[in-house]
């Protein structure tokens, strides 16, 4: 795609434990905070699409009470129930159908209003999984972690550097849930064992918090000030965590190969400057550098060692921290959306990269990463 | 699933598989998502199989969402039977588990409940 739909606006609130406002208030604070910064009016949206998810909020229909605050009162208002990159997916396709100039996109999620890692196993396979008790979100990924690591030869102590570099990037984020300047793997290696080889500071931060993202078409895009044009996308879904195999993210790979094609990437190591990734787990980051291309399939573990993924190093991952300092659930990939966009506008404060022109974002819904979506985007 | 559990109540694993591609699930499933197609074959499996994955579990889920410990970790297993393409996951009655390491199902046929006749996988001997 060349110069079609930009991203030309965004909010995000502070990453919270228990965030003193209800999801409305975030809503409102994060779709008013994007529409000021775009210099836009409620009344010039076109459409507007939010991502969020009944069995969370705990009641049905969950973006009823979000069209308020959302800006999409007697609207074009639709929904997905899925992390919040696709609902950039989705409104940039409605864009793309010529009918709609300008989309708001929102998307949030309450983590101190539901029960941690119940709500997950909704996901699982309701009639022998589910009442069996032994698989959740965190059991799974562990399977999924051991999985990887025999395939590729990587050790606790390669998925323990994953998380103490996004903890030390996190210190420069002050958005930040969860943060450690002074993190090593030794520190996360003697944090609290889960399910080996998961241990407490391997999961993501489940939090509140919201994000909205403003994207346009034609001059409303070309007008803006620093448009971050999306240059590709590509999504895939893969089978049921027990009908295919964990040890590879199959789905991101076809992702990428998808959304390369579209954006003209044919080395990605080389021509992507910076990727936001979301990581639910700490060993998911090692796997998506393989199923993104960075490195060899085989070879996650040891692309990280060479240190190219840190800040400093020649493709940084996770510069804002990741879903290790933060993963609100359902905007999960619109924060790496918008970690992405802050990157390719020079707005990233102390975890500002130098010469971001192409940056790449992941969103991932389903246990073990059963969904995956990329986006690549890039300046003027 | 009924013709699953009703197999274990006779000592029996059976799996279903496509009829296009000859794909195996167990558990069972319905559809084949290769062919677009009823899985609508039946098998019956060995109860022997390899891990394909596994986890020490420390903790469980607790019914507030958090993860309590537990008193003794308990091995988590991913078991492929042989013949199947799929896998089942289950608790693991071993002093320890390997990726490649052969189990057999450890069936209870008299069971009350249906998700309890498959109890757990052992050390194949």
């Amino acid at each position: 795609m060349d110069k079609e739909v930009a991203i030309i606006a965004y909010a995000q609130t502070p990453y919270e434990a228990d965030a003193n406002a209800s999801r409305e208030m975030q809503v409102l604070q994060v779709a008013k905070a994007a529409l000021e910064a775009a210099g836009l009016k409620r009344d010039e949206l076109d459409t507007v699409i939010t991502a969020n998810n009944d069995y969370l909020d705990g009641r049905t229909i969950s973006n009823m009470r979000l069209v308020e605050p959302s800006g999409a009162w007697r609207k074009n208002e639709s929904k997905v129930e899925m992390d919040g990159a696709y609902a950039v997916l989705y409104a940039l396709m409605r864009i793309l159908s010529g009918d709609h100039g300008i989309a708001m996109v929102v998307g949030e999620s309450q983590a101190s209003v539901y029960a941690g890692y119940v709500p997950g196993t909704m996901m699982l396979d309701p009639t022998f999984d589910r009442q069996r008790g032994l698989l959740n979100e965190v059991s799974a990924a562990a399977l999924q972690a051991r999985a990887y690591m025999h395939a590729s030869g990587v050790t606790e102590e390669q998925i323990a550097g994953v998380a103490a570099k996004n903890l030390g990037n996190a210190a420069k984020n002050p958005l930040a849930l969860r943060s450690d300047a002074g993190a090593d793997a030794a520190k996360v290696l003697a944090s609290r064992m889960l399910y080996s080889p998961i241990r407490e500071l391997m999961t993501s931060a489940l939090c509140d918090g919201a994000c909205a993202i403003i994207l346009a078409s034609g001059k409303a895009a070309t007008k803006a000030e620093k448009p971050v044009w999306i240059k590709g996308v590509g999504f895939s879904h893969d089978s049921y965590l027990t009908e295919r195999s964990l040890s590879r993210l199959t789905s991101l790979k076809d992702a990428a190969s998808r959304c390369y094609s579209m954006a003209g990437i044919e080395n990605p190591a080389s021509q992507i400057d910076l990727a936001e990734v979301h990581e639910c787990f700490a060993h998911e980051e090692l796997m998506a550098y393989e199923a993104l291309g960075f490195c060899p399939e085989g070879e996650g573990g040891a692309f990280f060692d060479s240190g190219a993924t840190r800040i400093d190093g020649s493709l940084p991952v996770n510069a804002s921290g990741g879903a290790m300092c933060a993963n609100v659930v359902c905007a999960a990939g619109m924060a790496r959306i918008i970690e992405a966009s802050m990157q390719i506008r020079g707005e990233a404060g102390e975890r500002q990269v130098e010469g971001v022109k192409t940056a790449l974002a992941h969103g991932q819904t389903g246990i073990c990463a059963q969904e995956n979506i990329v986006f690549v985007l890039g300046g003027e | 699933m009924e013709r699953f559990f009703d197999g274990m109540r006779e000592g029996k694993l059976m799996a279903s598989r496509c009829p296009g591609c000859g794909r195996v699930f167990l558990p069972p499933r319905m559809v084949c998502e290769r062919c677009l197609t009823r899985a609508e074959d039946w098998v019956e499996l060995p109860l022997t199989g390899s891990v394909e994955t596994f986890t020490e579990a420390h903790v469980r889920l607790a019914p507030d969402g958090t993860l309590e410990d537990l008193e003794d970790p308990e091995l988590i297993a991913m078991v492929r039977h042989d013949g199947a393409d799929t896998c089942v996951a289950a608790r693991l009655d071993a002093p320890q588990a390997a990726v490649g390491m052969r189990v057999e199902a450890v069936l209870d046929p008299g069971a009350e409940n249906v998700l309890d006749l498959l109890s757990c996988y052992r050390a194949a001997e």
